[in-house]
């Protein structure tokens, strides 16, 4: 990858599970707020629709995915395309380690949910820098 | 009366009509006794939504003008209830959406608010604003033929305008539609969104548009008034616009505020059935051409 490509940090839709409301935010602080110059995000439906300008954007390029459920939307989707995912993560893995954890609702996260999210985010964050080193 | 939607967001992550898409779809949710559909879910593995979606009315609200979420309700043979772009409603509220940001502010929290109340309770107005009132059904038409094309104008009691729209009085009450050059121009006519009901649209104002695979038309309201109700038939069955636009595919009900006026800057069937006639050719010679 060259030094100015960003990391596509891809989530699952994130609708009406509170999984995919965490991989959803967890998605949005990490290229909103923790690195923004070497991450972006794309909107699964333009993957899925198969939308030209989403498949050129993602066809051989780096990508993070992050899914809620087993069902893995997104990393099937990507891979699909032809994402070149360097890491694949689950909010459902990450919810083990975090045993009696109340994230909260589909529609709003506790703040153990946003605690949770906040780790996501920064381990995105840590393996965003790591690729971005590899392409130097 | 508690509503109970399908609701079909827009995926809504890398733009901001999107979060809203997402925000109005989540607030519909809450408030009323709705189910959500997971666009990328629903497409990639739909056995989840299938029930959902088939039995209840769907709401689909779009993000931006890509429609993706119209384009899976289509792609899934859905009819759609009621529908929203989010990037018409900004425009018409006057919100301007920030270009990067993928956090809502205040102004898109609020506005989120009222287009979600504002689907919540827009069949509550319906029901207690329309009235019953009888429109005479034409006894027969004017024809125009073309071709294999055949274009009907009912005779008396309707007024048109020359941008294919119709309106019949009756009392200070009128039904609008479109008219037979209208779906016959569009082909099959697959979605119907409604215009408000309970606000004051003016003369030659938008009033509902409907949609084919060719085309949108934006309905062009022939009088001024206030909307008391709409032809919910349609929303279930927008293909009543094709079998007679001028019966069962009328589009809104308004209570008239001015008409003795307007009227004048009306045609009738026959001032109507020129307009008809030279449009008519002059689409034929332009297909000669191409």
């Amino acid at each position: 990858m060259s030094i100015n490509e960003k990391v596509k940090v891809i989530p699952c839709s994130g609708m009406g599970k509170v999984f995919g409301l965490m991989a959803r935010e967890a998605a949005l602080r990490t290229v909103g707020q923790l690195c923004p110059d070497k991450a972006e995000t794309m909107c699964l439906a333009y993957v899925v629709t198969g939308d030209a300008e989403a498949e050129a954007g993602i066809d051989g390029k780096p990508c993070i995915t992050i899914d809620g459920c087993p069902k893995m939307c997104s990393a099937k989707s990507v891979a699909i395309i032809g994402g070149d995912i360097k890491e694949e993560f689950k909010v459902l893995d990450i919810m083990k380690e975090h045993k009696g954890a109340q994230p909260g609702t589909a529609t709003e996260l506790t703040t153990d949910g946003w605690t949770i999210v906040d780790k996501i985010a920064a381990t995105l964050h840590e393996r965003v820098q790591q690729i971005h080193g590899e392409g130097r | 009366m508690t509503k109970k939607y399908a609701v079909l967001p827009c995926n809504g992550l890398d733009k901001c009509a999107g979060q809203m898409a997402r925000e109005i779809a989540l607030t519909v949710c809450e408030k009323t006794d709705s189910q959500l559909i997971c666009p990328v879910f629903y497409r990639v593995a739909d056995a989840r939504y299938n029930k959902i979606a088939n039995e209840n009315p769907l709401l689909v609200i779009d993000g931006c003008a890509t429609r993706c979420a119209s384009k899976l309700a289509a792609e899934k043979n859905l009819k759609i209830y009621r529908k929203m772009t989010v990037t018409d409603e900004t425009q018409k509220h006057g919100v301007t959406l920030a270009i990067e940001p993928l956090r809502l502010w205040e102004d898109e929290i609020n506005l989120c608010a009222a287009l979600a109340a504002e689907l919540i309770k827009e069949e509550d107005v319906a029901e207690s604003m329309a009235a019953a009132v009888i429109y005479p059904v034409p006894g027969d038409y004017l024809i125009h033929t073309k071709d294999k094309f055949m274009f009907r104008i009912p005779p008396e009691g309707f007024y048109f305008t020359e941008n294919d729209c119709w309106v019949q009085p009756v009392g200070n009450r009128a039904r609008i539609g479109v008219a037979d050059y209208v779906q016959q121009s569009l082909s099959d006519i697959m979605f119907f969104t409604p215009p408000p009901v309970g606000v004051e649209v003016e003369q030659f104002g938008e009033a509902g548009a409907i949609e084919s695979g060719k085309a949108v038309f934006e309905l062009v309201c022939p009088v001024s008034g206030k909307i008391v109700a709409i032809n919910k038939e349609l929303l279930n069955s927008p293909e009543k616009i094709n079998e007679n636009p001028y019966e069962q595919g009328w589009i809104a009900e308004l209570e008239l505020t001015n008409f003795d006026e307007e009227k004048d800057f009306l045609l009738d069937a026959d001032g109507y059935l020129q307009v008809l006639k030279r449009k008519v050719d002059e689409f034929h010679v332009n297909q000669r051409k191409g």
